[in-house]
């Protein structure tokens, strides 16, 4: 112990000063300065979007900052690529592995390795890391047939084996089962306790940070905002600097006085609907738009992705379902677009039953969708903008099963003026259009057979700002118009400046709900690391 | 998923060109065009320098082939009888090929229709025009069995349909050929015109054949005519039709068919159905139209019709009035290489002048599919 801590004290082994990194107009990195310290896990906190990824990319040479400094062991460096971070001794487990699946462990783990080498000593050392650090990984074993939790620890195993002082690992808890996080922590413990080396842990979960970390840097909106020893934080402390903010200028937080810490600068411009819409309180004696009970459904490996869902969208009122990508979000948006079926539970829109899975269900019955993923389920890249805005309702426009290209052409006209779609007209391949086109032509399609829920699954994702704008004004309006919206989002900015109502999604159920009123983020911060899940349970 | 998805598309579409410009249609054909042509040149530049290396002659050569297939009396009317079963398997082929299903066992499917056809043709009995069509109803109903075997298994237990359709050819083959051997079924009973006990069947009585059309000496089956029909209201059911559009959907992309209320299965087998349907069609229509096997079934009747049929699909890319064409383009050199050997040039360099033909007509098709792809990849790539 005696030796680690003066080791920590000394020269970090990685010390990044000032760093900024801007994506376009958008800031990842703020002027970040980080320390990592041999012998000591270093937590790194923050929201999805709060810049931790990026900068640990910078660390890894994925990306090239625009201003700051780095220093390896006190020697200041320039790191351009991830060959160059190895040679200096970082290595990174990133969230997504990139493993081949259909050769074995130690052939994964001798990828990109140049010249000569040597089958039997590549083996020997994979067993012998494995062994070392009680990993449990047989070499052997074809990658293929291993659970997500053995897979990271393959992708361990490419890092260790260049005995690297400084490890980072992103977000390394997100595909594991508790149990499974529980042997990657004790290897932590081992690497860093046993062997001196930095590490580095990325994540956005309280406990794990609490439970893991010796000290904890906590990042918002691209900066750091607090730093401290793990020994001294505790969970309320850590949330609410990692979703507390300053007054953000079109949110209505500090109009509804949620954040106690605001100055009170921002009008008073809060919409109608928000005092009108009671949320939770009058739910007894109106039907609600969509109301999901009890839903219990597994993805296709077979996992329990939604556990005993249920949720209530009155009409005109935006329900924000907040909630750490990976806790049932896509399980949900695919169940909504009836690619999904379920094991229990019932869909009932407007007080009328539909049946889950069956093909066109959803949207027949006035369920609209956004989808996370438009390329996969919104739109079909090879036919034309036209097309794409009919895909769901081609009826719509045709009679005895003819429809008239023309009259598709005209009306698709109509919406894309409507609807402020930059093309080339109606006849233009839907792949030319850019991201937030594309988006815009899903939307347009999704209010023109007038649903009764309009289903918002991270719409705003990889749009710029202004697309982001136009997107949030748009679901506020389609609310107004008196639809229920089902906002599924991961950015906590987003769902607390459009949602009347906030329900917390974990684990594949809804742990938590609350007024947009009544939010208390400390609490709220408390709920997305799933603390109360037993209470809910 | 994490912040490093949010900055970075933000800052491509950002930029200035944020719709790429679509692409003429007029330029497009142009190029298309001039890749045929270029491709077909150097089809037969290739061909007469093999041929003239080899000691023949190439102008003999592709005389030959002009007048097999077109320029000798009656030769159109003998290429327009080959294109006809070549168009309905076709027009079958993409259909089922919009709706993204494989289908390449349309030679095994013809061979079931037309033996089914056969049966019915030569026992029913009644009057000629009903058993003419009620041969071609059983023939394109016996097609559509046959494919909905391999569509069966592909929904029941995921069994790849290019394994099915492929290996349910041989079984098909197998099947027919017992038919042909057992006089019970479809072999012709001992006359002086079965000669040897070899496989044949009865041939269809004078009034149960199609009716043939003949102009200025070249003649053909009035089912000519109801084929361009055909390739019409598929062009329109393309065009127009609310089920041709969720085809198309289902076959470009099956998760937005299905949240949009496409069945995967139910259109899916429509479609491998409908285009088992043609294929045993065109065997009827075969059977019943005189230009193959003289109105009888034989072992080797289908004469590799189906594989062809599959082949004019793909190099017109699925194009009702493109397979039209395509059709009679490869109907004609199956005529015209019934001349070839007059010519006195081997017969394998004359099926090399053949063969690289085809290959000029399927060249362009894949280069522009490909170019396609290309395009529509980068695109996404850019804009995911």
């Amino acid at each position: 112990m005696a030796d680690q801590r003066t080791a920590g004290t000394d020269v970090p082994a990685v010390r990044l000063t000032s760093i900024s990194k801007s994506f376009g107009a958008i800031v990842a990195c703020d002027q970040v300065d980080l320390a990592l310290h041999r012998g000591r896990i270093h937590g790194l906190l923050g929201e999805n979007g709060a810049g931790k990824s990026t900068l640990m990319k910078v660390l890894i040479g994925l990306v090239l900052p625009d201003r700051g400094t780095i220093e390896v062991d006190g020697e200041r460096c320039q790191i351009r690529d991830p060959h160059d971070a190895a040679g200096r001794g970082i290595a990174m487990v990133h969230q997504h592995f990139s493993l081949v699946e259909p050769l074995t462990v130690w052939e994964n783990v001798m990828l990109g390795d140049t010249g000569r080498f040597d089958a039997t000593a590549a083996r020997r050392r994979v067993a012998e890391i494995s062994e070392h650090y009680g990993l449990g990984v047989d070499a052997d074993a074809k990658v293929g047939d291993l659970s997500a939790g053995v897979r990271q620890r393959v992708e361990i195993i490419k890092c260790l084996r260049r005995d690297p002082s400084i490890l980072i690992f992103d977000e390394p808890t997100s595909v594991l089962t508790p149990g499974e996080s529980e042997r990657l922590f004790d290897v932590l413990r081992l690497a860093v306790r046993d062997e001196n080396r930095a590490v580095a842990l990325v994540s956005h979960k309280l406990d794990e940070i609490l439970h893991a970390t010796d000290e904890v840097t906590i990042m918002r909106a691209g900066a750091v905002v607090r730093r401290m020893e793990t020994a001294d934080a505790d969970a309320p402390m850590l949330a609410r600097a990692m979703v507390g903010r300053e007054v953000s200028l079109r949110s209505e937080a500090s109009a509804l006085g949620l954040i106690e810490t605001v100055a009170a600068s921002a009008g008073e411009d809060e919409d109608a609907h928000h005092s009108e819409t009671g949320g939770v309180a009058d739910s007894g004696t109106r039907v609600p738009a969509l109301r999901l009970r009890d839903i219990v459904a597994r993805g296709l490996d077979g996992r329990v992705s939604l556990d005993g869902l249920s949720v209530d969208v009155f009409d005109s009122e935006i329900v924000g379902v907040a909630g750490v990508e990976g806790n049932g979000q896509s399980a949900l948006t695919d169940l909504l677009s009836s690619l999904m079926g379920v094991d229990a539970g019932t869909v009932e829109v407007d007080g009328v039953a539909v049946q889950p899975g069956r093909p066109g269900a959803m949207s027949g019955a006035g369920v609209a969708v956004i989808p996370e993923d438009r390329h996969a389920s919104g739109c079909v890249l090879d036919m034309t903008v036209a097309e794409n805005l009919f895909l769901v309702d081609i009826e719509r426009i045709s009679t005895h099963g003819i429809y008239d290209p023309a009259v598709m052409r005209q009306d698709a006209t109509r919406l894309i003026e409507d609807f402020e779609i930059q093309t080339a007209g109606p006849d233009a391949p839907f792949w030319s259009l850019s991201g937030g086109n594309q988006q815009r032509v899903v939307l347009a399609r999704e209010l023109s057979y007038s649903p009764k829920v309009l289903v918002a699954a991270q719409p705003t994702r990889g749009l710029d700002v202004g697309a982001i704008e136009w997107m949030t004004d748009r679901l506020r309006q389609v609310a107004d118009s008196g639809v229920g919206v089902l906002l599924i989002s991961s950015e906590l900015e987003e769902i607390l400046q459009l949602s009347d109502r906030v329900v917390v999604l974990f684990r594949g159920r809804i742990i938590g709900e609350m007024d947009r009123a009544d939010v208390d983020l400390e609490e709220l911060g408390l709920l997305l690391g799933g603390a109360g899940a037993e209470a809910a349970a | 998923m994490s912040e490093q998805q949010v900055p970075q598309p933000a800052a491509k579409s950002a930029e200035p060109a944020a719709t790429a410009p679509a692409p003429s249609r007029l330029r497009e054909a142009g190029v298309a065009a001039g890749m045929y042509l270029g491709c077909i040149a150097a089809a037969l530049l290739i061909s007469a320098v093999i041929v003239w290396l080899t000691g023949g002659s190439w102008q003999a050569v592709f005389s030959a082939l002009l007048d097999g297939s077109l320029r000798a009396p009656g030769r159109w009317g003998e290429t327009i009888g080959i294109a006809i079963p070549l168009v309905v398997v076709a027009l079958g082929t993409a259909i089922n090929g919009r709706a993204g299903v494989v289908n390449i066992g349309q030679e095994g499917q013809l061979m079931m229709g037309t033996a089914f056809a056969t049966y019915v043709g030569v026992r029913m009995g009644g009057p000629g025009p009903v058993v003419i069509v009620c041969l071609l109803i059983v023939g394109a109903l016996a097609g559509a069995m046959w494919a909905g075997i391999a569509s069966w298994l592909l929904y029941w237990r995921r069994v790849p349909e290019v394994l099915t359709t492929l290996l349910l050819i041989t079984v098909a083959s197998q099947i027919s050929g017992y038919a042909l051997k057992v006089d019970w079924l479809l072999l012709a009973p001992f006359r002086e015109d079965r000669s040897v006990r070899n496989q044949v069947s009865d041939q269809l009585a004078g009034d149960t054949r199609l009716p043939r059309i003949d102009i200025w000496g070249n003649d053909f089956p009035i089912s000519a005519i109801a084929v361009v029909l055909m390739a019409v209201i598929v062009f329109l059911l393309f065009k127009r039709s609310v089920w041709g559009f969720r085809m198309r959907m289902l076959g470009r992309n099956a998760r937005t068919a299905q949240r949009a209320g496409v069945s995967t299965v139910k259109y899916g087998t429509n479609a491998m159905l409908i285009s088992g349907a043609c294929a045993g069609l065109a065997g009827a229509l075969m059977l019943s139209g005189g230009d193959f096997g003289n109105y009888r079934f034989t072992p080797g009747f289908a004469n590799n019709i189906g594989w062809e049929g599959l082949l004019v699909a793909l190099v017109a890319r699925s194009h009702p009035v493109g397979i039209v064409i395509v059709a009679f383009s490869f109907a004609g050199l199956r005529a015209g290489s019934g001349f070839l050997a007059a010519t006195g040039v081997e017969r394998e360099i004359s099926q090399v002048v053949l063969a690289l033909l085809v290959l000029a007509l399927l060249v362009p098709p894949a280069i522009l599919f490909i170019r396609e792809r290309r395009r529509a990849l980068s695109a996404t790539r850019d804009r995911t």
